[in-house]
């Protein structure tokens, strides 16, 4: 894995994710937009072997949480359901789309219900936004078999994916 | 001699960045934010770009007769808080009849601030502590009130919108056919409206009312609106009272600038 190169994806996703140009891919008065981060932690838990995986997985969160408000329930949430995708990917493979689609909507779930528990621990205030939570994971899933191509081929620039199906057994 | 690689087990790495994580999440918000603030920072005309095209605008209209929605709520807005301004004047006429009132009030400022970002209920505005902004001070968007300001740092805010169930302000709806008004605290519901509870059901209240943020000491010296009522339904849990629904007298969509009411202290005229 090129680190550098991971860095800049990572910081491009987390700028886009909170720029005004998702409000165009917004859908519905709540403004529900998919997750790009969570796209690109589900990508890179099937892709990476474990050990990449965990520091994938945190510095993904870290990012989700810098565009926020509140920093540390997805730095928590992330590392913790990344790195378990990383080691159930070895029992199941997730090759197919419609099999990664669902692991992005039963991953973005799990993260969300996480990172509100977290936010509601330390700001009682808070409103956790179920429905929102849901709805981005669905979004996310969907708009996943619109994206792959482009993911993919980013991710073989970073250097991951080349080696997952087939050429090294060793890390599966 | 082949060089030892050194190289963390997974266990231990997977430990030590989740407490790292567990640091930064007990960590007071006050000192993390200073990383978002950075972020917004840094990023801040990327995070805006794009934001013109998002939205549609209407094409102006030629005749002389007719002017944009947005011009006209602009009006409207600006004609409910001279009204509200005129009814108070009146009141307290009455009450001091010798005293000259003197308007505007010399120790109102405001500070105006570009929107250089926007969230679910929220924006980031590109002024801070620097230029005399805290934590629960109004902001306007052309005259109306558009929410509080939440977080500040030495240059940027975060301002909370009154959508948002996290911003609770004071109001009053002013009822014109009895003339008096009703006070009660507004609350976000997280989507595009906010909700006042709790209303008894005696006053004759309809769609379309103007509610107005109450005067606060030290951060609204006068009643400002802040929407009107779109929806007033008898309660779900209490019949007896009002469910009031209210519809922000802007949609936040338009709003590129911003006011935030700085109220000076004597000391500092």
């Amino acid at each position: 894995m090129k680190w550098l190169r991971f860095a800049f994806l990572i910081t491009a996703g987390a700028v886009i994710q909170s720029s005004a140009l998702m409000n165009v891919v917004s859908v519905t008065d709540m403004h529900i937009k998919p997750d790009l981060l969570l796209i690109l932690l589900v990508y890179f838990a099937i892709n990476c072997d474990s050990y990449d995986v965990i520091i994938a997985s945190f510095a993904i969160g870290f990012a989700a949480d810098i565009t926020g408000t509140l920093i540390g329930p997805h730095i928590i949430s992330y590392g913790i359901v990344g790195t378990s995708l990383a080691y159930i990917r070895k029992v199941i493979l997730l090759k197919h789309t419609r099999q990664q689609s669902l692991t992005i909507f039963a991953t973005g779930i799990l993260t969300y219900l996480i990172a509100i528990v977290l936010v509601k621990l330390k700001v009682p205030s808070a409103t956790g936004e179920l429905f929102r939570a849901f709805a981005v994971s669905i979004y996310s899933a969907i708009l996943w078999f619109l994206i792959r191509w482009p993911v993919i081929t980013t991710g073989k620039w970073i250097g991951v994916g080349a080696h997952r199906f087939g050429k090294k057994p060793e890390e599966l | 001699m082949a060089r030892k690689h050194f190289k963390l087990s997974k266990l231990t790495l997977f430990i030590s960045l989740f407490l790292f994580g567990c640091i930064l999440f007990l960590l007071p918000q006050t000192a993390t934010s200073k990383l978002n603030f950075a972020f917004i920072d840094i990023f801040g005309y990327f995070l805006n770009m794009g934001s013109s095209a998002t939205y549609y605008h209407a094409p102006q209209s030629a005749s002389p007769d007719f002017v944009s929605r947005q011009d006209y709520n602009r009006l409207q807005t600006a004609y409910a808080n001279l009204q509200e301004e005129l009814s108070e004047q009146k009141r307290q006429l009455e009450k001091l009849s010798n005293v000259r009132l003197t308007e505007p009030d010399p120790s109102t400022g405001l500070v105006l601030a570009k929107v250089v970002n926007r969230k679910e209920n929220e924006f980031i505005i590109n002024r801070g502590s620097g230029d005399g902004l805290k934590a629960g001070q109004y902001v306007l968007g052309d005259n109306a009130v558009i929410g509080l300001v939440e977080q500040v740092s030495a240059d940027i805010s975060i301002v909370r919108l009154i959508t948002s169930s996290a911003c609770k302000i004071p109001v009053k709806i002013s009822a014109t056919d009895v003339n008096t008004y009703f006070n009660g605290t507004m609350q976000g519901n997280d989507k595009k409206e906010a909700v006042i509870l709790n209303i008894p059901q005696k006053y004759k209240l309809k769609a379309g009312i103007n509610v107005y943020a109450s005067p606060k000491a030290g951060l609204l010296q006068s009643s400002r609106i802040v929407g009107r009522i779109s929806k007033c339904a008898p309660g779900e849990r209490n019949p007896v009272v009002w469910d009031i629904t209210v519809e922000p007298a802007y949609e936040f969509n338009d709003i590129t600038d911003v006011a935030v009411i700085v109220l000076k202290m004597p000391g500092q005229l």
